[in-house]
């Protein structure tokens, strides 16, 4: 018996893989978190009313649903219902959120996987189109800081933010912000579009050359968002058959109810799983779930990436051109929220501290994320975090099996493979900080 | 910037436990790209060691595991300066929320697994295994902060404290009574959240941030560390600071904010501060911190 093991990188936080592999077939495959800070024991005794201040620091990378699910969890204890104005405002840094996310994803986690590079940093752009006027590294970056500037108008903060508070948020917008930051999403849009038509052009050039999509078995899928246009700030998880089906739907606080979890002794992270089977939560199961996304640019790709592999679709490289979606449609919907009045009185709703049990739900860019607290006198008692990349465990699990398969042969093992595991595991964009926090 | 120019600098990101907020603060700092070689961060570039001609290492996040150790250690070696990086590398962050007796022992007892890098029984700073040569401290360091410190501090201006950047008024004649706690109700522009009744540290904390926090109206929970005036000093010496301000322009009653300020609870919401002296370590020099 031979253990392959392959460290990670373009991935947030620190996993690696390992693959035994006996008479020319791999018989295991883990996914190996390897990193844990423990959060969810350090957090009893906090005073409650300060974790939307603190689990931030869960991960810097998704810190923005950290926050909204935290707020959620005390409102949901505290009994308040924020008014609209806030419900807005948290939408759009969920938006700003999902274009730094899905961007960060897109170009600087996968593109280089596309053009043989090791880093967004490092791509050969000698023979690039001489009619843009920046490179193709340049544009990226770009398009992903409307992401950072609309958490920080939203937020306050672009990697902790501050501004969603208990009953609410700090304050609306100011009018001539929102214009700034409106003309800035408008001109940024086609140039966004145009990135990713060139990175689904790159993803069918991969694809004709390693000859696959990747484990294409059928999933049963998770996410908290609507079938006719996506709610990032919803109060209904749903789960999907594999033939697209609904199988269950549920409020985030019989969530351990519908899911297995389970640990193990060789990663930092849990697994979850639906009824025994392999589920699959981010933006795969998102569009699976979406008939529509409720915008124009964002629905013309969702008919053409229905229209190319049918619906539900489950090979895994697809995760990765679901997230350009995603990233489009949350250009469109900012644009429609700053359109809106984002400057008057009404931000927050007061509210009487108190014990009990909560939950708050978000949909963040790697699926649905519920955070559950017990709060007695005040303080944390217990604190859980249900996070969406622990959905994934065993659906990466089986994808790497797929690809040791396809590479691994009495004959040898082909180089190739090592390629695949990265290519395997970015398409799920797990985040490990999150997953062991 | 379409192939990376050899002749530029290079430096290397190294990550230990941390949230990768440093990182994603970073990759916003946008200038650095055309000044720099990245040459090895493992959130966007795959290569799997910091390679041998590095000049400059940048540490993010806490030591946590003995994998941290070994890690930090081989790369110091290799490089010219070390640039620690966030409060999680400077003092151990937030994960030094964990420095309970009773959360240590539920931790180490449930947590650890045998196969994987063993956690340690706290999270350390970098400073308690290797020579650092500049602190950037901040939970995470603003893109501007990162920039002076790869460019060189000589090139970053900034204010000694936060409210010298907040813009925020200090009133003498408006005078809570008592400290509003969390339960955030309007916040007023333009005035002192001191004045509001909001347990806001800015008076002591260093500035350079440019005070992101207080001007929409969050008090500042001191995620710079303290300013130079309390750096080298017991962390007592800054919390009577605070204490002194609040007295002068509040008529919350002393004992009120002490409790406060010394109670677990706040000093949690203050975790940015804690271990700070070194706990017994190095202290950071204030030449050293930008
Ligand atoms: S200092 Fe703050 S932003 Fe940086 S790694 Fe630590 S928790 Fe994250
Ligand atoms: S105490 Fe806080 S709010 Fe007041 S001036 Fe200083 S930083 Fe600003
Ligand atoms: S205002 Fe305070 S908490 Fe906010 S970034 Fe500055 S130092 Fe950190």
């Amino acid at each position: 018996m031979t253990t392959l093991r392959f460290p990670l990188s373009r991935i947030e936080g620190h996993a690696r893989v390992e693959m035994e592999v006996e008479d020319g077939k791999v018989v295991s495959a883990q996914f190996q978190a390897i990193e844990m800070r423990g959060f969810r024991y350090f957090m009893q005794g906090t005073p409650a009313e300060q974790m939307p201040v603190i689990v931030p620091r869960i991960c810097g990378v998704c810190s923005t649903a950290h926050h909204v699910a935290s707020v959620k969890a005390l409102e949901d204890i505290f009994e308040v219902e924020p008014p609209e104005l806030a419900k807005e405002i948290r939408e759009l840094l969920l938006l700003g959120q999902l274009i730094q996310n899905q961007a960060t994803s897109l170009f600087i986690f996968t593109m280089p996987d596309r053009v043989g590079a090791s880093s967004i940093f490092h791509m050969d752009e000698s023979e690039a189109d001489p009619e843009q006027q920046l490179s193709l590294a340049q544009r990226a970056l770009k398009v992903r800081q409307i992401g950072t500037k609309l958490i920080t108008l939203a937020g306050g903060q672009f990697i902790h933010p501050i501004k969603a508070i208990i009953g609410g948020i700090t304050s609306g917008i100011k009018k001539e912000d929102a214009e700034k930051m409106l003309s800035e999403v408008r001109e940024m849009l086609p140039i966004a579009c145009t990135l990713f038509d060139e990175y689904w052009e790159m993803s069918l050039a991969m694809r004709e050359r390693i000859g696959t999509w990747g484990d294409d078995q059928p999933a049963f899928y998770i996410a908290s968002t609507g079938r006719t246009r996506p709610q990032l700030n919803s109060d209904t998880i749903r789960v999907l058959g594999p033939d697209g089906a609904e199988r269950a739907s549920f409020p985030p606080h019989l969530i351990r109810e519908y899911l297995d979890y389970q640990e193990t002794e060789y990663s930092y992270s849990g697994q979850s799983s639906y009824q025994g089977q392999v589920l699959r939560a981010n933006s795969l199961a998102r569009m699976n779930l979406a008939l529509s996304m409720g915008t124009p640019c964002a629905d013309d790709y969702l008919d053409r990436l229905t229209s190319t592999f049918g619906k539900p679709a489950h090979p895994i490289l697809l995760f990765d051109l679901c997230r350009g979606i995603e990233m489009v449609y949350a250009f469109e919907r900012a644009i429609e929220i700053l359109s809106k009045d984002l400057d008057y009185e009404d931000t927050d709703v007061p509210y009487t501290p108190k014990d009990g049990e909560g939950y708050g739900l978000v949909e963040a860019p790697r699926g649905p994320l519920v955070h559950h607290y017990t709060v007695k006198d005040g303080l944390i008692e217990d604190a859980e975090f249900i996070i969406p990349t622990v959905h994934n465990m065993l659906a990466i699990e089986r994808a790497l099996m797929v690809a040791g398969d396809r590479y691994v042969s009495p004959s040898g093992i082909n180089l190739e493979l090592e390629k695949a595991v990265g290519r395997v595991v970015r398409a799920f964009d797990p985040c490990i900080a999150c997953a062991t926090q | 910037m379409s192939v990376t120019n050899q002749s530029l600098p290079r430096f290397a990101v190294l990550q230990l436990s941390g949230c990768a907020g440093c990182e994603v603060s970073l990759l916003n700092a946008n200038e650095w790209v055309e000044k720099y070689q990245l040459v090895y961060m493992p959130l966007v570039v795959s290569t799997h060691t910091v390679p041998e001609d590095t000049e400059i290492l940048l540490v993010s996040g806490g030591v946590r595991n003995d994998e941290d150790v070994y890690n930090l250690r081989r790369a110091v070696k290799i490089v010219d300066r070390v640039i620690a990086v966030g409060t999680c590398a400077i003092s151990g962050g937030v994960a030094n929320l964990g420095d309970r007796d009773e959360v240590r022992e539920m931790f180490m007892s449930q947590a650890n697994r045998h196969h994987l890098p063993h956690l340690l029984p706290k999270s350390r700073p970098i400073d308690a295994f290797v020579d650092v040569d500049l602190y950037l401290p901040g939970c995470p360091p603003t893109p501007e902060l990162f920039m002076g410190a790869l460019t060189g501090p000589e090139n970053f201006q900034a204010s000694s404290i936060v409210c010298q950047e907040c813009g925020r008024k200090k009133l003498k004649d408006m005078r809570p009574k008592h400290l509003l706690g969390f339960q955030q109700g309007e916040v007023l522009p333009d005035i002192c959240l001191i004045n509001q009744g909001y347990l806001c540290v800015g008076s002591s904390t260093r500035g350079g941030c440019r005070a992101i926090c207080t001007r929409p109206g969050h008090p500042c929970v001191g995620c710079r560390g303290p300013s130079d005036a309390y750096i080298e000093k017991e962390s007592s010496v800054w919390f009577d600071r605070v204490q002194q301000v609040f007295e002068r322009l509040t008529d919350i009653p002393p004992q009120e904010i002490y409790d406060a300020l010394h109670s677990p609870q706040l000093s949690l919401f203050l975790f940015q501060f804690t271990d700070y002296m070194g706990n017994g370590g190095p202290t950071r020099p204030k030449e050293k911190v930008l």
